[in-house]
C-alpha cells in the first residue's frame, strides 16, 4: 500500500508569498557559504542533505486530500480539499497508461476544506469515468450539489458527465471496495465527522482520521479510537493546534492536538503517525518546529515500540 | 501513581508520585476534585500540585489538569504547578501548558 498526500492543510489554502520564497532563497544561499555545484544533482544534494525541510522545501497549502494506492486497481481518495485538482490532473497522465478509471472516495465530512476540491476535478467531466462516493453522512450530494449552484460556481453539479454514485457507509460494519476492507467510525466535530479504516489484502492497515476532536471531559470514549487505530501501519491524524490551544481558545473548534495523536498511537501500537491539517496561519518553520517536538514527546513518553512521527506535506509518499 | 493531599498554611498540596498516564489519569482527576474541594472548603486561594516526584504526564494527565483548573476558576482555587522535573518541564512546554498554567521551579510550596 502507498499513501500519497496531495493536500495537507485545513480550514483554507494557502501558498507562499514572494517575501516567503525570497527569505528561503537567501537563507539557502547563506548555508552554501560561496560553494560551487557541478550540476543540479550536485545542488540537489546539498539541499537534501545539508538544508532543513523548512529551508529547502515546504509543507504545501493545498487542503486535505489523501490517495491509497491500494485494492484491485482503482483510485482510492480520502477527501476532496483543494489538493484533488492536482490529483484529477495526475490521475488522466495515468489513465492515459492504462489506469482504471474508477475513483472511490472517502469523505472524512462536508465542510468546505475537503470538498473545495470536487468543482476543479477534471476526471468528472469524463463520461467514461466512474465516481464512488463513500459517505458516513446522508446529506454528502446535497453538500456537493450545493457548492456548485450558480450564486457559488459557474458550472453545476448536472453538467459533471461522469457515472457518479453517493455510497452511505455506518460505523460497525466492514464494507469491502475494490479489494481493500473499510471501517468508518464516527468523530467528533461540527456535523459530525468520519475516520477510516483501510486494509489491504495483505493486512497492511492505513487509518484516516481527521477533523476528530479528543476532549477532556470524555477521554473515556478515546477508547473506541484505540481500538480503531489498533496495529495501524500508518495513522494520518489531525494535529492541527497545541494541546493548550485545543483545550482552552480553540476548545469546540473540532480538532486534535499532537500530543493527543502520539498517545492514541502509542496505546494502538501503531507503527507510524503522519501529522495532518497543518494550521493554515503556520509558516513552515512553525511546522517543522510542532514535527521536531512531537518526536521529542514521543521519545518521552514510550513505552514499548518507536513510533514513527512524520510530517505530512504536499508530494509526501510512504510505502507501508 | 500515587498522591497525597495535605493543607499547608494558606494552601492546599497535593504532592504526586510516579507517572500520569492512560492507567492512572482517573485516579489522578479523582485526587484533583478532591483536593480542590478542600481548598474551596477551607476557604483557601491556592491549590499547589507538587510534580517534582512526578516521571512524566501523558496528554490525559494534562488534559486532566484542564477540567481540576476548570474546576478550581468556578471555586476561587487558583492551580499552581511546582518543582516539575526535566521531563515534565520539557512536556509541559510541548503542550504549551506553560501558557496556561503558573509553574514555580524554586519552591513555590514555601508560604
Amino acid at each position: 500500500m502507498l499513501v500519497r498526500f496531495w493536500g495537507t492543510r485545513g480550514s483554507l489554502p494557502v501558498a507562499p508569498t514572494a517575501g516567503i520564497v525570497r527569505r528561503k532563497i537567501t537563507q539557502a544561499l547563506l548555508a552554501a557559504d560561496g560553494r560551487q555545484f557541478d550540476s543540479a544533482a550536485d545542488a540537489e544534494k546539498f539541499v537534501d542533505n545539508e538544508l532543513s525541510f523548512a529551508a529547502g522545501g515546504t509543507y504545501g497549502g493545498a487542503t486535505s486530500c489523501v490517495e491509497l494506492e491500494a485494492g484491485d486497481g482503482s483510485y482510492f481518495i480520502c477527501d476532496m480539499g483543494s489538493g484533488l485538482r492536482q490529483f484529477g490532473l495526475d490521475s488522466l497522465r495515468r489513465n492515459g497508461a492504462g489506469h482504471a478509471k474508477t475513483y472511490n472516495f472517502f469523505l472524512s465530512h462536508l465542510h468546505w476544506d475537503h470538498i473545495m476540491g470536487f468543482p476543479f476535478f477534471v476526471p468528472a467531466f469524463d463520461p467514461t469515468a466512474k465516481i464512488r462516493i463513500h459517505a458516513g453522512h446522508p446529506d454528502a450530494e446535497q453538500a456537493l450539489r450545493r457548492q456548485q449552484e450558480e450564486i457559488s460556481f459557474p458550472v453545476p453539479f448536472d453538467w459533471l458527465r461522469a457515472d457518479i454514485e453517493f455510497v452511505q457507509l455506518n460505523p460497525g460494519e466492514t464494507h469491502q471496495v475494490d479489494g481493500v476492507a473499510v471501517e468508518t467510525i464516527l468523530q467528533h466535530h461540527a456535523h459530525g465527522s468520519y475516520g477510516y479504516r483501510f486494509t489491504d489484502g495483505e493486512g497492511r492497515t492505513a487509518i484516516y482520521s481527521t477533523d476528530s476532536e479528543h476532549k477532556p471531559d470524555n477521554m473515556a470514549s478515546e477508547a473506541a479510537f484505540i481500538d480503531f487505530f489498533r496495529d495501524a501501519d500508518l495513522v494520518v491524524c489531525d494535529t492541527m493546534y497545541s494541546l493548550a490551544d485545543s483545550v482552552s481558545m480553540k476548545e469546540d473548534w473540532g480538532h486534535s492536538s499532537n500530543l493527543v495523536a502520539v498517545d492514541l498511537c502509542h496505546q494502538a501500537k501503531a507503527k507510524s503517525l503522519a501529522l495532518f491539517h497543518h494550521e493554515p496561519t503556520y509558516q513552515d518553520e512553525d511546522i517543522q518546529r510542532m514535527h521536531e517536538e512531537t518526536i521529542r514527546y514521543e521519545e518521552l513518553t514510550r513505552d514499548g515500540s518507536t513510533l514513527d512521527v512524520i510530517c505530512a506535506y504536499d508530494g509526501l509518499e510512504v510505502r507501508l | 501513581m500515587k498522591y497525597a493531599i495535605e493543607t499547608r498554611d494558606a494552601d492546599v498540596l497535593i504532592r504526586v508520585d510516579g507517572r500520569v498516564d492512560e492507567s492512572t489519569w482517573e485516579a489522578f482527576g479523582a485526587g484533583l476534585s478532591d483536593a480542590v474541594r478542600q481548598a474551596r472548603d477551607g476557604h483557601l486561594a491556592h491549590l499547589i500540585i507538587d510534580l517534582s516526584e512526578l516521571d512524566y504526564m501523558s496528554s490525559r494527565g494534562l488534559r486532566v489538569l484542564t477540567v481540576a483548573k476548570r474546576e478550581g476558576d468556578e471555586a476561587g482555587v487558583a492551580i499552581i504547578l511546582a518543582s516539575p522535573n526535566e521531563v515534565m518541564s520539557e512536556i509541559l512546554a510541548i503542550s504549551r501548558y506553560d501558557k496556561l498554567f503558573t509553574i514555580t521551579y524554586d519552591g513555590g510550596l514555601k508560604r
